[in-house]
């Protein structure tokens, strides 16, 4: 179900968050600036977005784009959240609004290539010390004669 | 949370009225208060990779104090294999494949996620009977994947019997699985527009002797483990994740469910042929290990109520939707989840007009309900964490990914 775009965006004004908010296929997806992310994840929580679904992020070939996807089972709707960082930028955890994002929040920076501030554990989560963020688009995969010679 | 709705089972012990809410079941062990006074040195133990019981290869640190859990933490990513990377370098139709490897006991379902998000992008209009058809052989699926848990979580529980007796049904159904799209495992069935071949000939007869008889055997399997009282004081009570906690941590499915909130995909966000199935959504009251036991057993008789449905009702028509053979969906996003047998599978589909995703992330819900079990074992004792872990039916394939 999607939520309405102006209710989105009247919800983050109120919590001073400038959001550019449209429907589109993806769904009703509200673009901030990185600084006000962990603002705009604590106003949607606050209106009764109970639950952290689902967070990604991609490399768009000039930075990095996030995409948090929450759900609210109250008012049976889902909603994402957007923002594009620098690569090999410092993102805030949001694990104290969303406990769900612990984990995923140490898999994106990982294989994003991204620093986690303020999170619990900010270790690697899948792969070990050395291995090149595996997401990121100048990360070539190796070729089946590649791995024969390595 | 929801509208009082007729397509609800409450399910479990607590349902069932078989001891009183307020009051501890019995037989219940708990690390014993004021351990302080007898404090002993802390030991960690290294559980896994290859423990049997962390159902696949996931490693836990479990700090000790006697038998009780101080602290856990779960180690990751030796099944990691960079799925979604290799996914940016597969065509379209190809990365159903890649999603077998992810779950790969509920491969259908995985593929079902992808090939939706394909469709969206290229708006394409899959044909009745293809929808039936992957609803049918999801609900297959479902109780494949539920009847290899219920078999581990009695060898949690140190029962080997229910074991074997789910391998023997589990059996009939890969038959069945084989016999339509030739794989038992790595299915490779559901394509974007539809499935790969139509159902064979007579298979219609083989599934409805299925049926006929897990609608018999499941209520055994039942009472093997729920009416055994040892298993009833192993789960009762353990592991209680109440919705909040179960929304805080993100879970979805059985999990979700067993906390009492009701949210399917399959009635909430119907695709394929869901809208057109009658079945009832099992929810759970406390929450506990029980609970998400007694979920699974109710969900494993309605998806064999809907594939009864679907041998009934199956519509005459094509399998397929025309599509090309280089799938080429225009630039765009899109996210598609289903409801598979441990949760919700989504996938975050970005394209660039190319003939491969510009960016594919994979959701699977068992990373969830493992952040939630590090979160719970503390203040329990050893062994009930593996029953946390084999109630929570986590498969590390979707997990490292």
């Amino acid at each position: 179900m999607l939520p309405d775009a102006n209710e989105i965006r009247t919800l983050l004004a109120g919590s001073g968050v400038d959001a550019e908010v449209d429907t589109v296929l993806l769904g009703t997806v509200a673009r901030v600036q990185a600084a006000d992310a962990i603002d705009a994840l604590a106003a949607f929580r606050a209106d009764g977005y109970e639950s952290l679904v689902d967070f990604d992020g991609m490399d768009t070939g000039e930075a990095i784009e996030l995409t948090w996807r929450l759900r609210s089972y109250s008012m049976d709707c889902e909603a994402y959240l957007k923002t594009t960082v620098p690569y090999d930028a410092e993102i805030h955890s949001a694990w104290n609004i969303y406990a769900s994002a612990l984990m995923p929040e140490r898999e994106t920076a990982e294989l994003l290539g991204l620093r986690l501030a303020g999170h619990p554990n900010p270790k690697r989560l899948f792969t070990t010390d050395g291995i090149p963020p595996l997401l990121r688009k100048d990360v070539p995969i190796r070729s089946v004669e590649e791995v024969k010679n390595r | 949370m929801s509208d009082a709705r007729d397509d609800i089972v409450t399910v479990g012990l607590l349902a069932e009225g078989m001891h009183d809410p307020g009051v501890p079941p019995a037989g219940i062990r708990r690390a014993p208060t004021g351990v302080d006074d007898l404090a002993t040195e802390h030991l960690i133990v290294n559980m896994g990779p290859q423990h049997p019981s962390t159902h696949g290869v996931l490693r836990m640190l479990v700090e000790l104090d006697g038998e009780e859990v101080k602290n856990a933490e779960v180690t990751l990513g030796y099944l990691h294999r960079g799925i979604e990377k290799l996914a940016e370098h597969r065509r379209f139709d190809a990365l159903g494949t890649l999603m077998d490897r992810g779950d790969y006991v509920s491969g259908i379902m995985g593929e079902t996620a992808v090939a939706l998000a394909v469709e969206q992008l290229m708006e394409i209009e899959v044909p009745r009977r293809a929808r039936w058809i992957r609803v049918m052989m999801a609900e297959l699926n479902r109780i494949a994947t539920h009847l290899l848990w219920y078999g581990t979580m009695g060898l949690d529980t140190g029962a080997m019997g229910p074991f074997l007796y789910a391998m023997r049904d589990r059996e009939s159904l890969l038959d069945i699985l084989e016999a339509v799209s030739g794989a038992r495992m790595m299915f490779n069935y559901v394509r974007p527009g539809g499935v790969v071949a139509d159902l064979p000939v007579s298979i219609e007869a083989k599934i409805r002797e299925f049926c006929d008889a897990f609608d018999t055997y499941v209520d055994e399997h039942d009472a093997i483990l729920a009416g055994n009282e040892i298993f009833q004081a192993r789960l009762d009570g353990i592991g209680v994740i109440d919705a909040e906690m179960a929304l805080a941590f993100g879970l979805t499915g059985p999990n979700l469910r067993a906390s009492g909130v009701d949210f399917d995909l399959r009635k909430r966000r119907p695709y394929d042929a869901y809208d057109e199935m009658i079945f009832d959504v099992p929810l759970g009251v406390t929450g506990d290990a029980m609970d998400r036991f007694s979920v699974r057993m109710e969900e494993m008789r309605q998806s064999s109520r809907i594939i009864r449905q679907c041998i009934e009702g199956m519509p005459e028509g094509g399998y397929t939707a025309k599509v090309p053979k280089v799938l080429k969906p225009p630039a765009g996003e899109v996210y598609a989840s289903v409801e598979s047998a441990r949760g919700e599978v989504g996938i975050h589909l970005v394209t660039d007009g190319g003939t491969s995703p510009y960016r594919m992330h994979y959701h699977g819900p068992s990373l969830y309900a493992l952040q939630a079990l590090e979160d719970l074992m503390p203040g329990y004792l050893l062994a009930d964490g593996c029953i946390m872990i084999g109630s929570a039916d986590i498969m590390l394939g979707e997990v490292d990914r």
